[in-house]
């Protein structure tokens, strides 16, 4: 009788990222019972909450790699989170896969990255925003190592292409008193927004602009949008009456995806679990690496992680992003750019798309000059 | 204050080791950065001299670094396990301005490599501004009796006599020492008090 395999699930389902965790949750989920529906036996998954407590998910990697033997976790949403838990996962010489956009600066030996870092989401956002809207953006976010770091590249993406950032401000997670930087918005008059803020911050920014647009024109989303790299669909349920349509976001993977892949697996998804949902990429995400996970330990006759990721990387995997990549040297996911523009049925209209974009999570290559085409002249 | 992103593509950096398991790891995060890695554990010859140096600081001996002690010509970083004051000491008698601890886990590489560069630029840029004004110093007495003629010649106050060589000095745009001693030898009259003109 075959050994059973554990995949360890890492996701918080509260706390100011809950709905992306029990996206991702569910994503996992419905990966297992694709898995067990073709009549695989083998592995199974292993379950842990860490409620959103940063110390928590220590223990929670601990517990599924002592208690439940897995060699393999699935999960983190934040970098905090992913950086606590990375030190046990070496120690143990496990694989954590890691699914959700990040800031960068990291090529981990344990950890695949298939969520994207700046050059696959930020860097051509601004390709795209640039030269439709000008170069003098407004930066808010989190007040956290995503919000800061995304707004130190824009910054540096703005000023080498001779631009200006009109104003910089952060909000403490879960702060919804976006009413001073607004006011602020309004005066300074920005060619656009990065909103890097997460969570309730985000929705409560998106409402006010709303309101700020009905003001004044100038801010409706047409003329200043406000562009995201990491709003979900299951997000925008939450933001009230609508206030984020035809605003942007940045990512590889949307529920309105017209692919063959993508239909096939939401008319899967129906049939698991009849009902509205719209598939967000954190879900989408969730799934993949999970997949990914099984096929791999399936392909390489073994859960060790090292025969697994040589495995990963050897070859080309189809996937909702499309035929995935992941390049041997960063263990970084190629994936393709997306441009969403919310609509009013609480989903993304694709607006523009760029095919897969090897990761570049250090920016070594040229990246950051932005396209000389799109230098901006004075 | 816009931070730049470090960049260190197409670095060449030597790591002084014997190769084990950590050297393993170092290579792989430097190549990802760009960086074109020679391992050796002998003295480097300066004539091949890289951009960046990484040192084994647990068994390091001075004659690997081609430098006195204390006066690191290029970045170092230290790859130290041991807390024996004697080898941290080491570590900093060769100039490193970065510790990676050992065993090396990935994480600590890149922010090593920014601080260690960072460390050395500011240096060079201290002892710079210090020769600089060392050599502002020795001139100093050069100053003072450019000020003393002015002051028996002219008839004019001590300050009156520092503004006359002070204003030509940021009108010409040189060092007031420079001045002083252009006054001294005769090629710069300062003919009318409070202005410089030939």
């Amino acid at each position: 009788m075959q050994e059973t395999v554990k995949i360890g699930i890492l996701y918080s389902t509260t706390g100011p990222y809950g709905s992306m965790g029990r996206d991702a949750r569910d994503g996992a989920d419905f990966a297992y019972h694709d898995y067990r529906a073709a009549g695989g036996t083998r592995v199974e998954l292993a379950f842990f909450d860490p409620h959103a407590d940063l110390a928590a998910y220590v223990e929670g990697a601990r517990h599924l790699i002592r208690d439940e033997g897995c060699r393999h976790i699935v999960g983190t949403i934040t970098s905090a989170a992913r950086k606590e838990v990375i030190p046990l996962v070496e120690k143990h010489d496990g694989l954590l896969w890691y699914m959700c956009p990040y800031e960068g600066f990291e090529a981990n030996e344990n950890v695949l990255y298939i969520g994207g870092c700046p050059n696959q989401h930020l860097i051509p956002l601004f390709e795209h925003l640039i030269p439709r809207h000008g170069a003098h953006p407004y930066l808010v976010g989190a007040n956290y190592v995503w919000g800061w770091e995304m707004n130190r590249l824009a910054r540096e993406l703005i000023n080498n292409v001779g631009g200006t950032v009109l104003g910089e401000r952060y909000l403490p997670l879960e702060e919804t008193d976006v009413e001073r930087i607004v006011a602020d918005i309004a005066e300074k008059r920005p060619s656009f927004v990065l909103n890097n803020l997460i969570g309730p911050s985000s929705y409560a920014f998106l409402a006010a602009m709303k309101k700020l647009g009905e003001r004044d024109p100038a801010f409706l989303p047409e003329n200043c949008p406000v562009a995201s790299c990491d709003l979900q669909e299951c997000e925008l349920t939450d933001i009230d009456d609508g206030a984020g349509i035809g605003q942007l976001c940045a990512a590889s993977y949307f529920d309105s995806l017209d692919t063959a892949e993508n239909l096939a697996f939401k008319a899967r998804l129906q049939a698991w679990r009849p009902g509205e949902r719209k598939v967000s990429s954190v879900f989408a995400s969730a799934y993949t690496a999970v997949s990914l996970c099984i096929a791999a330990i399936e392909a390489a006759g073994s859960e060790e992680p090292a025969k697994v990721r040589d495995k990963i990387v050897s070859r080309s995997w189809p996937t909702l992003f499309g035929e995935m990549h992941i390049d041997p040297d960063t263990n970084h996911a190629a994936l393709p750019f997306l441009l969403g523009q919310i609509n009013p049925e609480d989903g993304f209209d694709v607006i523009a798309a760029r095919p897969a974009l090897p990761a570049d999570p250090y920016l070594t290559g040229a990246t950051l000059t932005l396209k000389p085409k799109l230098r901006v002249v004075s | 204050m816009i931070t730049r992103t470090p960049n260190f593509t197409g670095w060449r950096a030597t790591i002084l080791t014997e190769e084990d398991g950590n050297t393993e790891r170092l290579r792989r995060q430097l190549s990802l950065l760009g960086i074109e890695v020679h391992c050796q554990w002998s003295p480097i010859i300066e004539s091949a001299m890289p951009k960046l140096i990484l040192v084994d600081a647990d068994r390091g001996w001075d004659e690997l670094l081609p430098w006195d002690t204390g006066t690191p010509t290029r970045p170092v970083v230290a790859l130290l396990g041991s807390e024996a004051p004697g080898r941290i000491a080491w570590a900093i008698r060769q100039g490193a301005g970065a510790i990676i601890p050992k065993p090396i886990t990935a994480s600590a590489i890149y922010p090593a490599l920014v601080l260690a560069v960072s460390i050395h630029e500011a240096r060079l840029s201290a002892e710079r501004q210090i020769a600089h004004l060392e050599e502002r110093l020795k001139l100093r007495p050069v100053v003072y009796a450019a000020i003393a003629r002015l002051t028996s010649e002219r008839q004019i106050g001590e300050d009156a006599a520092y503004s006359v060589l002070r204003d030509c000095a940021m009108r010409r745009r040189l060092p007031i020492e420079q001045i002083a001693a252009f006054f001294l030898a005769g090629s710069e009259p300062l003919r009318e008090v409070g202005k410089c003109g030939r």
